[in-house]
C-alpha cells in the first residue's frame, strides 16, 4: 500500500514537473537540458523556473536552504525578509549568522570543512573572489545581470556572485549641526578640496564646536575604509586600484612617493587637528562617535552608508539631514574624487555549487530573482535591510538619508565605483599602522615605510 | 589486581566494554586532529583550496622569520609569568584567609571569589571592555585623576596589565579553591605537633604548610600555565589585540595568521610550535613540581 502512493506521488511530481516545463516558452530545448543539467547540479534547473512569476508557488516549495549573512546589522531583518520568501514561495529559508568577532571567511570555511556549507553566503568580495572558482555555482547565465551588469564581480571571465548591496563611503556631514553652528545655510557641494574642508572646520571651531570631526579608530575603519582611499582614487576604477596595488608589491611604486597617499594623509592631518576625540584618538568608541554627530557636538564623521543604524539608534531620524561630502584629497576642485564620493557593491551573495541538491541550487536562485523581481523582494532590500541594491530595475526609495543620499550621487554620476580588493590581511595590519599614526606613535615617513613593507612582503 | 579478568580474552573484553568508547572518542577528536594538523604544516593549505601540495619545512622556515610572530611570543611569556605568579599569588591568599582565619562570611566570599570563573571569558572581556574604557574613564575625568582619565585600552603598557588584571580577576578564585582543599587536606596532628614544637607564624608557613601544599601548588601552576598560554577569549574581546596589535597575543597571532592572512600552512606551524613549548614547560613544571612532594 505505502509502496503504491510512493509511486503515485513519484508519478504525479513527474508530471508536474514536466507540465511546468512545457508551460514555460522554449520548453523543447530546455526540457532535456534541465533533467541532464540537474543531474550534475548546474543552473539550467534554476533557468527554466525564472521564467514562471517568482511569487507563485514554485515546485521548489518544500526545499530547505540556508543563508549565511556576514552582515551583522540586517541579521533581524533579513530573518523576516527570509519569513516572507518562505511564506510566498514555500521555501523554507534559514538565516545563519556570523557572531560577534567571527571573521565570515573563517566561519564559511569551517563550514565547508565541516561539510554543512550554507547554501548560498553572503560575503565580502574578498572572500567571494577567493572561494569562487572552487565553491561558487557560475551565476553568468542569470537573468538579474542585465540590471546591474556594470556592478558585478567577475572572476575569470564569468560571475559568481550576485552583488547584494551597493556601499558607499566618505565624509558624513549633519547639517543640522553645521547650520545650528554657522547660523547660515550649508551646501554640501561647497566642500570640494582640502582647503575648502579645513575652512569649515575651522569656522566651526571659531563658532564654537571645538572639534567638529569625529574619528572612529576602529582598524576597519582606518585601515580598509580610510587608507583604502589610496588605492581607490587612482583613477577610480578597481583595475586602477588593482594597478596601483601590483605596483606598490613590486616595488616599481614607494608609498611616500605615491600622490595619493600624501592627499590622503594631509587630509588625515586636518581631520587629526579638528578630531572630537583627539584627547584620547584610540579611546574612541564606535558607538559614541555616532551619537556626538547626532547631538551636534560634532558635524562632520568619516565613514559608509552603513553607520546608518548606528546614527539612528544614537537619535537621529529618517527625516533628519544627513549626507555625504567627498573624502576630500588635495585641492583641485575637478578632481574626481572631491566631486564624488565612491560607492560600490560590497556584500556580494554567492551560491554553493558543491555540497548542495540540485533543488537546492535551484531554491537558492529563485531567492535571488525574488529578490530582484518581486515586489516583497524590492521593497524587503530597501525598506527592511535598508540597504542601497545594486540592481537598476529596483526604484524603490530607500529609507535612510545616507543611502538616499548615494541613489542620488549614483544617478547625478557623482560616484566613482571603484572597490579596491586586497590581501585578507589588509585592514588588520595596515589599520594597526594607521592606528600608531593617528595615536603619534608614528610620523608620514615612518607610516609609509611600513606600508611598503606591507606590500613587498605580498610579493 | 586481576578483578577484570584472568584470561587475556577477558582483559580485551573488560576493556572493550569500558575503555573502547572514551578511546575511540578521543582518538577521532584529539589524536587525528593533531596529527592532521601536523601534516597541513608541510603543505601550502590555504584553508580552504581543494588541493594541497606539500612544501617540505618552508612552514617552519616561514616561522622562525615571522618577527610578529615572535614578538607575540614574547609578550605572551610575560604575560604567563605575570598571571601565574599574581594568580596562584591572589589564589593562596584567598585560600589562607577563607579556610579558617575568617569565620563571618566565609562561605560567601568564597562564593564570590570563585563567580568571575563561572563567566565565559568571552562575556567577561566585553564586561571589562566596559569597565576599562567607559567607566573608569568616566570616574576619571570626574574625579581629576589622570590615570583613569584616558582609556587604558588606548595605551599598549596599560592595555597590557588590563589583560594581566582580568585573568587574575577571573583565574584566582578557581585556584583559590584548589588551594583550599589543600589546606583541609593538612592534618591537624602536624599542625598541633608543630606548634608544639615551637613553630609559629611565618616559620610555621615556611617549613610546615608550604611543603605539605606542594601538591596543590603543582595542579593550581600547571592549571594556570596552560591557560595563559593558550589564552584567546579575553584577548580577542578585552583588546581585540589593539592598541595596534600591540596586545596581540601568541594564540591570536596564531588565528590570525592561519584564518585573517589565510597561510594556513605557517599558522599551523605556529601552533605546533605553541603546542612544544607548552608541553615542555607545563611538563618540566610539573616534573620538577612533583620531585618537592614530601609526605606528612
Amino acid at each position: 500500500m505505502k509502496k503504491s502512493i510512493n509511486r503515485l506521488a513519484a508519478l504525479l511530481m513527474t508530471a508536474a514537473c514536466v507540465s511546468s516545463l512545457v508551460a514555460c516558452g522554449g520548453s523543447t530545448k530546455t526540457e532535456t537540458a534541465t533533467t541532464a543539467a540537474a543531474a550534475e547540479g548546474t543552473t539550467a534547473a534554476a533557468e527554466s523556473k525564472e521564467a514562471v512569476a517568482p511569487t507563485e508557488k514554485s515546485d521548489l516549495a518544500g526545499q530547505s536552504i540556508t543563508i549565511l549573512n556576514s552582515k551583522g546589522e540586517i541579521q533581524t531583518a533579513l530573518e523576516e525578509l527570509a519569513a516572507t520568501f518562505t511564506e510566498e514561495t514555500g521555501i523554507e529559508l534559514e538565516v545563519l549568522s556570523c557572531g560577534t568577532g567571527e571573521v565570515p571567511y573563517t566561519k564559511v570555511t569551517s563550514m565547508y570543512s565541516s561539510g554543512t556549507a550554507p547554501t548560498m553566503s553572503i560575503l565580502d568580495t574578498t572572500d567571494v573572489i577567493a572561494l569562487a572558482t572552487e565553491y561558487g555555482l557560475d551565476l553568468s547565465d542569470q537573468d538579474w545581470i542585465q540590471y546591474c551588469d556594470s556592478m558585478t564581480t567577475k572572476v575569470d571571465g564569468k560571475v559568481y556572485s550576485f552583488p547584494f548591496c551597493v556601499e558607499g563611503r566618505g565624509i558624513i556631514y549633519s547639517k543640522k549641526a553645521i547650520e545650528d553652528a554657522l547660523g547660515k545655510e550649508f551646501d554640501p557641494a561647497s566642500i570640494n578640496s582640502l582647503d575648502s574642508f579645513k575652512a569649515i572646520c575651522e569656522e566651526l571651531r571659531a563658532a564654537g564646536m571645538e572639534n567638529p570631526v569625529v574619528l572612529s579608530k576602529e582598524d576597519w575603519s582606518l585601515g580598509a575604509h580610510q587608507l583604502g582611499y589610496i588605492y581607490d582614487t587612482n583613477d577610480g576604477t578597481t583595475a586602477g586600484a588593482d594597478k596601483i596595488m601590483a605596483a606598490l608589491k613590486d616595488g616599481s611604486q614607494k608609498v611616500e612617493d605615491y600622490d595619493r597617499f600624501n592627499q590622503f594623509m594631509d587630509t588625515m592631518d586636518v581631520i587629526l587637528e579638528y578630531n572630537y576625540n583627539k584627547e584620547d584618538p584610540l579611546g574612541a568608541i564606535y558607538d559614541e562617535d555616532a551619537m556626538h554627530l547626532v547631538d551636534g557636538d560634532a558635524a562632520f564623521w568619516p565613514n559608509g552608508n552603513w553607520a546608518w543604524p548606528n546614527i539612528e539608534t544614537a537619535g537621529a531620524t529618517t527625516d533628519d539631514e544627513f549626507g555625504f561630502i567627498s573624502f576630500v584629497l588635495g585641492n583641485d576642485t575637478a578632481d574626481f574624487a572631491n566631486t564624488s564620493m565612491q560607492a560600490s557593491p560590497t556584500k556580494q551573495l554567492m551560491v554553493d555549487a558543491k555540497q548542495s541538491t540540485p533543488e537546492q541550487q535551484a531554491a537558492a536562485l529563485e531567492f535571488i530573482n525574488w529578490l530582484v523581481n518581486s515586489e516583497s523582494g524590492q521593497k524587503g532590500l530597501v525598506e527592511k535591510l535598508q540597504i542601497i541594491p545594486a540592481c537598476s530595475n529596483n526604484t524603490v526609495a530607500p529609507l535612510d538619508p545616507l543611502s538616499r543620499d548615494i541613489v542620488a550621487k549614483m544617478a547625478d554620476g557623482h560616484t566613482y565605483s571603484s572597490s579596491f580588493v586586497a590581501p585578507s590581511d589588509h585592514w588588520s595590519v595596515v589599520g594597526a599602522i594607521m592606528q600608531k599614526y593617528v595615536a603619534g606613535e608614528t610620523d608620514r615617513a615612518g607610516a609609509a615605510s611600513e606600508i611598503d613593507a606591507y606590500w613587498q612582503k605580498q610579493a | 589486581m586481576n578483578s577484570l579478568g584472568r584470561t587475556t580474552g577477558d582483559k580485551i573484553k573488560s576493556f572493550l566494554m569500558f575503555a573502547l568508547p572514551g578511546t575511540f572518542v578521543f582518538v577521532c577528536v584529539v589524536i587525528i586532529p593533531f596529527l592532521y594538523g601536523f601534516y597541513l604544516t608541510f603543505t601550502d593549505w590555504n584553508g580552504v583550496a581543494a588541493v594541497k601540495n606539500l612544501v617540505g619545512f618552508d612552514n617552519y622556515r616561514a616561522l622562525a622569520q615571522d618577527k610578529e610572530f615572535w614578538k607575540s611570543m614574547g609578550l605572551t611569556l610575560k604575560y604567563v609569568v605575570l598571571s601565574v605568579l599574581l594568580v596562584n599569588a591572589f589564589g593562596f591568599l584567598f585560600a589562607y584567609f577563607l579556610s579558617g582565619r575568617i569565620k563571618k562570611g566565609q562561605n560567601l566570599f568564597r562564593a564570590g571569589f570563585f563567580t568571575p570563573n563561572l563567566i565565559g571569558g568571552v562575556v567577561l572581556g566585553f564586561i571589562w571592555q566596559f569597565v576599562f574604557s567607559q567607566l573608569l574613564v568616566k570616574f576619571g575625568k570626574s574625579l581629576g585623576i589622570a590615570l583613569f582619565s584616558k582609556s587604558w585600552l588606548s595605551d599598549p603598557t596599560k592595555a597590557f596589565w588590563a589583560l594581566v588584571i582580568v585573568t587574575v580577576w577571573q583565574l584566582s578564585g578557581y585556584m583559590m579553591l584548589i588551594y583550599i582543599a589543600g589546606f583541609t587536606g593538612l592534618s591537624e596532628d602536624v599542625l598541633e605537633a608543630a606548634s608544639i614544637d615551637g613553630a609559629h607564624g611565618w616559620s610555621k608557613m615556611r617549613h610546615i604548610v608550604l611543603p605539605l601544599m606542594v601538591p596543590s601548588f603543582v595542579i593550581c601552576i600547571f592549571l594556570t600555565l596552560s591557560r595563559a598560554f593558550m589564552v584567546y577569549d579575553i584577548n580577542l574581546t578585552l583588546t581585540g589585540g589593539e592598541p595596534y596589535g600591540s596586545t596581540r597575543l601568541v594564540a591570536m597571532h596564531v588565528y590570525e595568521k592561519a584564518f585573517t592572512a589565510r597561510q594556513y600552512g605557517i599558522g599551523q606551524a605556529e601552533a605546533v610550535f605553541l603546542f612544544f613549548v607548552v608541553a615542555v614547560i607545563s611538563g618540566l613544571q610539573v616534573y620538577i613540581g612533583k620531585k618537592q612532594e614530601v609526605e606528612a
